[in-house]
């Protein structure tokens, strides 16, 4: 009997975003099915290329890894009760400073790689806490400010890698930095497959940060500040600081993501490497899918990655194109904001016209 | 005569609870059904299933005799039941006449006609003897006139049963006397209404019937003729309530200190002004005074909420003018604050967790920034037993919790901090009688122990029964101060309208 209540306790948090998946799939099946293909045939062909041998599931660990620490900042933020969606940004800055830094801070490898992680931490986490400090200084919504921010930190990024710092040993002028040396990268998992010790760093921040919410004073300030940030303050809570610091730590998390994917993937910063794949979004949806949960979080990353991988596998494999994938996206994002501007509209309506934030 | 209504054998299970457990009611046309009982005893449950807001476990629901079941308010609506709710959910940018035609607008070729809007409003506010100016934006609109729009929208809906859940908590004496009329009006004009309160001043003066609740079930169905307010009292908690007895004066030393404190925004009338006042070691201040003059502005200056333009906060000779929240509470302040879900409580927090706020940096339940979950369990334990907070566990979402059973986590919360002093803003609304008594012997207990209480409450009655000194706000200034010995209703009343005798308390209508 309480076994039994632990366990949903524990499950609760999975049981939404398994549904909001069911969905999506229920309407890729509709997807595949107007084109033609079967559809239980299709879907194995999409779980194998994600999870079908040792190979591919290692392949979508690594594709989640960026993807769960971006989310994890995501949750973070949202926990405090603001939204960052400033996590791209963060995660340029984050891997373009890692980069730089493995590059150019003095000293063994070994050295070299701890520089380039706290580097990348360091400017993700600062370049959201710029954004925490408007809103509480001159009330620049954070809304609006880290989704603007992102646009000057990627532009940013590609000026240092097309101009600067570009890597000039080849024969043709990539914007990108050169290659890192070997002694810093991050070590692959497994040889020959492509994750790396970073996926371990994600899967150990989820729990830290599961320790973090449950179990500590911040952790507890963190919550009540997300829940209603008039009690917070009422109970003595510094409302400023924890905002702040739940910021810093949220770009942060972003930064992060933003540097294993250097120090463990590409081993350079390469223009629009993190962009391009849309890692920030895929982990903003994974957050908001698993209600900010940070182990519901990585499950959400693992699942939207594997989505990915398998819609490559089924590419390869089939006739049904890529595009069934972004059919099932797009139906988890309609699920997930339909859920949310409920959840606004009902925090709207209760507190009047009072912001909700800080 | 034949009942309108009739709800037989509803039960209501969350979970494991039996929130109501096989209760029936009835009311006749033109009736007024009073329905009281303890916190938690089911009262807005069992409302709740019968505006169709919740599903009942089992029971049936009879309206003129043929079963009927909603599945939403609408249904509700649709068959003439309508319910002011306590928070009212009002769109405070429309006009009043627009905040009670909503939904069924007037229209012509769709289009809104807000001349027709204004000119049936009007015509129900006169048919009712409710007083509204439908063309004011309801934001501008005092408490006690978004109660009235939320019942002439009721009205307007053709609502022939009209459910008041605790509609007096948040009204002024005066305001109280107009709604008690207002019920009765309308009950003459033929509408039943059901009315949930903890007051049994207000029951004895409107109730046709009384319906008394405990645990879930009812424990008795009496007409208002056969019955006295001690004999309802003594149904509700099973037990004789005591009287306050008499106390000495402790003359203790000086507390908190005020000195001109003045609160404004700019180029408009101070909210606070100028307001100088001592709270001495062992003494009750009381603040009275009709809602809106200051009292909110007053909690908030001192708790820390709100920053003062000018004057100076004492409390044991420490400054605190400029400090925050938290320096102000570590300096011996705690705060039972006047509305429980905006400063007080976090709805989806757990029970655990609104009771831990303020304690979680505390050595007692901290240890190295982790906290100590089973030390503070048992603490919490000891005050829902202390106190009869009705919860399921402590894992409960306290925005589950009923009413007066968060009131009470709230302010067991604020006096287990055991501080010199202390603000009670309302720390009755929406308790029971018998948890009032208790609050009222917690608060006196503290007192006695040479605690400080700033008590600030709506409730003149609790004014008069717990000050050892009053003072009264009016417009943002003190308007009269009164010794424990010379204070009574008639001069409170007469200070709390600015000094001037015969003259109704109200100020909104011209200020606008
Ligand atoms: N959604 C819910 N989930 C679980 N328990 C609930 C829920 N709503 C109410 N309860 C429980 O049911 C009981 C009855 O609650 P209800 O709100 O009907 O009490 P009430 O008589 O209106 O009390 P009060 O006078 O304090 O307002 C309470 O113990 C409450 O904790
Ligand atoms: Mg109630």
């Amino acid at each position: 009997m309480y076994l039994q209540k632990k366990l949903q306790k524990l499950l609760k948090p999975l049981v939404q975003p398994f549904f909001a998946v069911l969905i999506g799939i229920i309407t890729g099946a509709v997807a595949i099915a107007i084109v033609g293909e079967p559809i239980l045939d299709t879907y194995i062909v999409m779980w194998n290329g994600a999870f079908g041998n040792f190979y591919f599931l290692t392949s979508t660990l690594a594709r989640a890894t960026p993807i769960l620490l971006v989310g994890l900042g995501v949750a973070l933020a949202f926990r405090a009760g603001v939204f960052n969606l400033g996590g791209e940004g963060q995660m340029v800055l984050g891997a373009v400073s890692a980069a730089l830094a493995a590059l150019y801070f003095p000293g063994p490898p070994a050295v070299k790689l701890v520089a380039a992680l706290i580097a990348g931490m360091l400017a993700g986490g600062l370049w959201a806490l710029l954004a925490g400090w408007m809103e509480s200084r001159f009330k620049v919504q954070l809304l609006i400010s880290t989704l603007l921010m992102n646009y000057v930190a990627i532009l940013f990024a590609s000026y240092l890698v097309a101009e600067p710092f570009q890597d000039r040993s080849g024969s043709a002028a990539l914007a990108q930095t050169p290659m890192i040396e070997q002694g810093a990268w991050l070590p692959k998992l497994f040889t020959g497959m492509s994750v790396h010790m970073g996926f371990v760093i994600a899967v150990f921040c989820a729990l830290l940060l599961v320790i973090i919410l449950r179990f500590t004073t911040s952790g507890y300030e963190v919550k009540m500040l997300g829940l209603n940030p008039f009690f917070a303050e009422y109970g003595g809570v510094n409302k400023v600081k924890v905002l702040l610091l739940s910021m810093f730590f949220s770009g942060a998390l972003a930064g992060l993501a933003g540097t294993v994917e250097v120090l463990g993937t590409q081993y350079r910063y390469v223009d629009g490497f993190l962009t391009a794949p849309g890692f920030a979004w895929t982990g903003l949806m994974a957050a908001l899918l698993a209600n900010s949960n940070p182990l519901g979080t990585a499950v959400a990353a693992i699942l939207l990655a594997a989505l990915q991988t398998g819609a490559m596998g089924m590419e390869r494999n089939t006739e049904v194109p890529l595009e069934v994938a972004s059919v099932i996206q797009a139906v988890l994002i309609l699920f997930v904001s339909a859920k949310f501007t409920i959840n606004w509209w009902k925090l709207r309506k209760k507190e009047g016209d009072v912001s909700g934030t800080v | 005569m034949a009942n309108l209504l009739e709800m037989k054998g509803m039960s209501k299970k969350y979970g494991e609870f039996l929130a109501n457990d096989g209760v029936s009611i009835s009311v006749g046309k033109g009736e007024v059904l009073a329905i009281v009982g303890e916190n938690g005893a089911g009262k807005t449950t069992l409302m709740k299933m019968l505006y169709g807001l919740e599903q009942p476990s089992s029971g049936q629901i009879l309206l003129n005799g043929k079963p009927v079941t909603f599945s939403g308010p609408l249904d509700a609506i649709a068959n003439g039941i309508g319910m002011v709710h306590q928070h009212f959910m009002l769109f405070h940018d429309f006009s009043v006449a627009e905040n009670i035609v909503i939904g069924h607008e007037p229209k012509k070729f769709g289009f809104f006609k807000r001349n027709d809007a204004v000119r049936s409003v009007n015509q129900i506010a006169e048919q009712f003897r409710i007083n509204v100016s439908p063309t004011k934006k309801a934001g501008d609109c005092s408490v006690g006139e978004q109660q009235r729009i939320e019942i002439l929208k009721v009205l307007y809906q053709g609502a022939d049963i009209i459910i008041l859940d605790e509609p007096t908590a948040v009204l002024t004496p005066f305001e109280v006397d107009e709604l008690l009329k207002t019920i009765r009006f309308l009950a003459d004009q033929g509408k039943s209404i059901i009315l949930i309160t903890h007051k049994l001043r207000e029951v004895m003066k409107v109730a046709d019937r009384v319906t008394v609740l405990r645990n879930g079930k009812v424990t008795g169905s009496v007409s208002k003729t056969e019955t006295t307010s001690d004999q309802l009292a003594q149904m509700m908690v099973g037990r004789k309530l005591q009287k306050l007895n008499e106390r000495d004066n402790l003359d203790g030393d000086t507390l908190l200190k005020i000195k001109g404190i003045t609160m404004a925004s700019k180029g408009e009338k101070p909210l606070l002004d100028k307001v100088s006042l001592t709270v001495r070691h062992g003494e009750i201040l009381g603040v009275a005074g009709v809602s809106g003059n200051g009292q909110s502005e007053l909690i908030q200056a001192i708790s820390g909420l709100s920053l003062v333009n000018e004057g100076r906060i004492l409390l044991k000779g420490n400054d605190l003018t400029d400090q925050p929240v938290e320096a102000r509470r570590a300096a011996g302040l705690s705060h039972i604050p006047e509305d429980r879900y905006l400063w007080g409580a976090a709805k989806d927090a757990t029970v655990e967790e609104t009771g831990l706020m303020g304690s979680q940096r505390k050595p007692e339940y901290n240890n190295r920034s982790f906290i100590q979950k089973r030390a503070f369990r048992s603490t919490v334990k000891e005050w829902i037993n202390r106190f009869e907070i009705k919860a399921s566990s402590l894992e409960e979402k306290s925005g589950n919790l009923s009413g007066g059973n968060l009131q009470k986590l709230i302010v067991a919360r604020e006096l287990a901090f055991k501080t010199p002093f202390l603000i009670a803003a309302e720390p009755t609304r929406g308790v029971d009688i018998g948890a009032m008594e208790y609050i009222h012997d917690a608060l006196i207990e503290k007192r006695n122990s040479g605690d400080g209480i700033l008590l600030v409450s709506s409730e003149l009655s609790e004014i008069l029964a717990l000050s050892d000194r009053i003072i009264v706000l009016y417009e943002g200034k003190i308007v009269g101060e009164l010794e424990r010995k010379d204070a009574n209703e008639e001069r409170l009343s007469v200070l709390m309208a600015g000094g001037i005798e015969n003259v109704p308390t109200k100020k909104t209508s011209e200020t606008s």
